[in-house]
């Protein structure tokens, strides 16, 4: 029955995926971003990967998702003309020949990655226990792991993350703070709309 | 041999090379006086065809007639420059005089036992094994020669005095003239080839310029170049002909060829090098004495004035084949084959040339292509081995041809440039004694009896006859026939030539034409020539007359071994009877056909008008000697441009030309295409990211993935 | 669950392909960042894809952590990126009153 749900998850998310690229409505783009998100997330439980699961849900879906529907309702674009040709129209426009190739290049790419490597798990081993990894005899849990791991051997890419985290918030305040008069650098009337 | 060492023999060609550099000097010096002054005739094309007239403040000669038609040549230059080109043609008669004054006296010093008289010898390559003087020998065939050339070329410089006077170049003109006598002379005293090979290729070069003197009308330029080739071609031939020699000898000096030649004959490998050197330096022979195939030059050479054309392609250049022949004649005694070849080859020549100046109405033409005939008929001698008989008839169409070339000249001088037969007639009345001489050179060259081309010509078909009957050669029959024939054509258009000129009606306007006899210093040389043509016979009387033949005695050293080696494959001398009946028919012959055509042109130009409108292929045909030049034309001159072209435009122009261009326009299109790229837009930039990664992975996969 | 790992590598290869070919297509500057985090759930979910083949490949099996714990700080620099990515849509509304790429062209040659 997990392989169904894999199956069926793994679906959903690829035509959730599909929507985010054909959809007019940035709204509803994002909106469809969120459902793949929360497939991904199902799939991951699936394969084992709880902390990672809730991960994908908080941070992904519940914080990055938010701020995309934050800035485009900030921005008032729904109420915008349609920028662009959308649905099936898009591969009307001019350089849409050469992108189907190149997308299409890069998934036989990586199918033929998958399909080559003689190390990929194509079967089930044998003795693998139904439910999965979990079972595994001898190893800590999936959080207790990857805390040891992170506090310890990946200590310097958690600080370095951290760093990045603050200059980020630091950044995103500088640029999209709205421009007092002294603190202009170009000319240029400033936005029409108040977005403060 | 006997030799006397002198020590002035090289004044001989010293004094013509002196008196061409000073009128060089006098030259530049006019030249460059004339550079500051506004040029009121800038245009050269006043000069036509011939000379014009002029006013010269030098007219030493008394010539009386003020001439109403000066509106030809270059009055802009001041008085001094004037005197100082109007030195030049006496500077360049005296330097001739000189020279011919001391070939009188080699010529004296011949005489008796002596042999050779030789100058001191200037190394010039010295390689321990083959060394190279340049030493001057004269002997008795050079003595000939040099009496030939520096006598017939001083009455030609002094008629040229009088002719070029007013030209704008006239200084220029002696100049060239004295360095071409240097040249020629430098030919005939040379002791080696290489030496004869300097006089060689220096007359070609002075003829070229002289043919080219007035290159600004444009044809004489191409003229001069298309001579200068051909010789050219010649010249090649005569290199190959003496490296021969030398790999045959090892040495190149005349003597010691003309020595060894029979110590070469026992071995046949080497008798055959001798028969290429032989056919080789004839073939030389044939571009510079313009035989077939290489004479179609010499109607072109006409461009050039009339004192060039009498002085080079009459009486001296062209002979130079037949002076080098004589010179090595034991190569061409050995090899009987090689001598009918010559004989042929000359023989054809005769008669393509004789029958083409049938139709000619140049005047000048006639006489170009009645030169290669003559010439013909020279090498037709030297086919039989009749060495001195080919030199006297050198010598004496020296004198009648050289003496039409300047009664021509003196006819269009007097006609204001006109050449053409057909607008002439009548001019006896106008111009007496440019006629009366005339006649006498016309005489001679037909053949009419007792004058000095008769017996010259005769003689050669007489030996032709003798190598034929007597030698048991049928082939030589053939060359007879051919030569009787010539000699046909060469009387009837001789004087077919002097009566549409000085005969019947005047085909041009009399009243405003102003046609006059030309001044003293031009008929003095005429006078002087016609004497000779007359009387020079006596050189060369035939043995049935009793007397001997003066010029065969003088030239028996130089012909002793060639004789030799002929005499070695029998005797052939004709029996006194057959003689007589030559001597017989060949006068009946000349005279008969000498009245035949002066009857046929005597009312006008009838008879061509005729054959032009019944027979326009012929008329074509023969006028431009048949079509030979226009085969030349078609295979050797097309092709030369067809590759040209190629090179030029298609190699050059296209292809490489192309691919250097190419490549930097092939360099700035993708530069344009590539600049493209830079369009600003986000989209196509993460694009060829895309594509980008793609390639990376497909590469990292293919690198198996490590 | 007893999916053969392939068939996660599989779906991962769709979704980076999908999100790909959106972010070629697109205009709207916003949903390119999307698609950006699209092709970003791809690598993590080819990451963990990874960790579990290792996990299992051998019997008995041991937990391999290095896929969990570069999805987090793949995570982690998904969040950063689409701030930063927002905020300079931000500003990029602010100066030219349009979100669309095709008017960004100030890299213009």
């Amino acid at each position: 029955m997990a392989n169904a749900l894999f199956y069926l998850m793994a679906a959903l998310s690829v035509v959730a995926a599909v929507g985010v690229v054909l959809l007019r409505n940035p709204i509803a783009n994002v909106l469809s971003l969120l459902f793949s998100f929360f497939c991904l997330a199902t799939i991951y439980l699936l394969a084992g990967f709880q902390f990672l699961a809730a991960a994908q849900i908080l941070v992904y879906a519940g914080a990055i998702m938010v701020l995309f529907l934050f800035v485009i309702m900030l921005l008032n674009l729904a109420s915008l003309p349609a920028l662009e040709d959308t649905g099936l129209a898009l591969f009307a426009r001019g350089r849409s020949g050469v992108t189907v190739v190149v997308a299409a290049a890069l998934l036989c790419l990586g199918l033929a990655a998958v399909v080559g490597s003689p190390a990929t798990a194509a079967q089930t081993l044998a003795d693998m226990p139904p439910d999965g990894i979990d079972a595994i005899k001898g190893t800590p849990g999936l959080t207790e792991g990857m805390a040891g791991e992170m506090f310890g051997r990946y200590l310097l890419p958690f600080e370095a993350v951290s760093m990045l985290l603050l200059a980020t918030a630091v950044a995103v305040v500088v640029l999209a703070k709205r421009n007092r008069p002294g603190l202009e650098v170009r000319a240029g009337r400033d936005a029409g709309s108040d977005v403060s | 041999m006997n030799q006397i060492d002198l020590d002035w023999l090289w004044l001989l060609p010293a004094l013509p090379l002196a008196g061409s550099l000073v009128c060089g000097i006098l030259h530049y010096l006019t030249i460059r006086a004339r550079l500051p002054q506004p040029a009121a005739h800038g245009a050269h094309g006043a000069h036509e065809a011939d000379g014009a007239h002029g006013h010269a403040p030098m007219d030493a000669h008394g010539d009386a007639h003020a001439d109403p038609h000066a509106h030809h040549d270059d009055h802009g230059h001041a008085a001094a420059p004037a005197g100082l080109s109007a030195l030049a043609p006496w500077i360049a008669v005296a330097a001739m005089a000189g020279a011919f004054a001391l070939a009188v006296k080699a010529w004296l010093g011949l005489r008796g036992e002596t042999h050779a008289l030789e100058s001191s010898a200037w190394q010039w390559i010295d390689t321990g094994s083959f060394a190279i003087d340049l030493s001057m020998v004269v002997d008795r065939l050079s003595s000939v020669m040099t009496l030939v050339i520096t006598g017939v070329g001083l009455l030609i410089h002094v008629y040229a005095a009088g002719y070029m006077r007013g030209d704008k170049h006239y200084a220029k003109f002696f100049a060239y003239l004295n360095l071409f006598v240097f040249a020629m002379l430098m030919l005939v005293l040379s002791s080696n080839l290489i030496g004869l090979f300097v006089g060689w290729e220096g007359v070609g070069l002075c003829s070229y310029f002289l043919i080219g003197f007035w290159y600004e009308k444009g044809w004489p330029a191409e003229a001069g170049q298309k001579a200068f080739i051909m010789n050219r071609i010649g010249d090649a031939c005569f290199l190959i002909g003496s490296f021969l020699l030398v790999r045959l000898f090892g040495t190149l000096d005349l003597s010691d060829i003309v020595g060894a030649v029979s110590g070469v004959l026992a071995d046949p490998e080497r008798a055959h090098t001798l028969l290429l050197a032989g056919l080789f330096l004839f073939g030389g022979a044939c571009g510079k004495s313009a035989q077939l195939p290489l004479f179609t030059w010499l109607p072109d050479a006409m461009a050039g004035p009339t004192p060039v054309s009498a002085l080079i392609h009459a009486a001296t250049m062209v002979t130079a084949g037949i002076y080098l022949t004589v010179r090595l004649n034991p190569i061409y005694a050995a090899h009987p084959e090689l001598m009918f070849l010559i004989g042929l080859v000359g023989a054809v020549t005769a008669l393509i040339a004789g029958s083409t100046a049938l139709v000619q109405r140049d005047i000048k033409r006639v006489l170009a292509y009645s030169t290669v005939s003559q010439l013909g008929y020279m090498f037709i001698g030297l086919g039989t081995g009749a060495w001195a008989a080919a030199i006297f008839h050198l010598v004496t169409h020296a004198f009648f041809k050289a003496l039409l070339f300047l009664g021509a000249g003196s006819v269009i001088h007097g006609m204001h440039h006109e050449q053409d037969m057909h607008k002439m007639g009548g001019l006896r009345r106008h111009m007496p004694r440019t006629f009366v001489t005339f006649v006498c050179g016309a005489a001679a060259l037909s053949g009419l009896p007792l004058l000095s081309g008769f017996f010259s010509k005769d003689e050669i078909l007489a030996h032709t006859f003798a190598q034929a009957s007597v030698g048991h050669d049928p082939r030589y029959y053939v060359l007879w026939g051919l030569g009787i024939a010539t000699a046909a054509m060469t009387a009837f258009y001789t004087w077919r030539m002097v009566a549409l000129t000085f005969f019947g009606k005047e085909r041009f306007d009399a009243a405003h034409a102003h046609v006059h006899e030309s001044p003293a210093v031009m008929t003095l040389p005429l006078m002087v020539l016609a004497v000779l043509s007359i009387a020079g016979g006596v050189l060369g009387l035939p043995h049935v007359f009793g007397v001997q033949h003066l010029l065969a005695e003088w030239l028996e050293p130089v012909t002793r071994s060639g004789d030799a080696l002929i005499a070695a494959r029998g005797e052939h001398h004709l029996s006194a009877q057959v003689d007589w009946l030559l001597l017989g028919l060949g006068s009946v012959l000349a005279i008969g056909f000498a009245v035949l055509g002066f009857r046929a042109y005597r009312a006008g130009t009838a008879r061509d008008e005729r054959i032009a409108t019944r027979s326009p292929g012929l008329q074509r045909f023969l006028g431009g000697a048949w079509g030979i030049d226009e085969a030349y034309y078609a295979c050797i001159v097309g092709p030369i441009r067809t590759l040209f072209f190629l090179t030029s435009v298609v190699a050059d122009q296209l292809i490489i030309d192309g691919a250097v261009n190419g490549t930097a326009a092939v360099a700035r299109t993708c530069a344009d295409r590539v600049r493209r790229m830079t369009s600003g837009s986000i989209a196509t930039y993460g694009l060829w990211m895309g594509a980008s990664v793609a390639l990376i992975a497909w590469l990292f996969l293919r690198g198996g993935g490590s | 669950m007893t999916v053969p790992s392939a068939h996660l590598f599989i779906l991962a290869a769709i979704l980076f392909s999908i999100g790909a070919a959106g972010f070629f297509l697109r205009r709207n500057v916003i949903v390119v960042l999307m698609c950006i985090e699209l092709m970003l759930n791809a690598a993590n979910l080819t990451f963990l894809a990874a960790s579990r083949m290792h996990s299992l490949d051998v019997p008995g099996g041991r937990l391999d952590l290095q896929g969990p714990i570069f999805a987090i700080f793949v995570i982690v620099v998904a969040a950063v990126e689409a701030a930063v990515g927002l905020a300079l849509v931000i500003a990029l509304y602010r100066r030219k009153q349009t979100v669309s790429l095709d008017d960004v062209v100030e890299l213009k040659d």
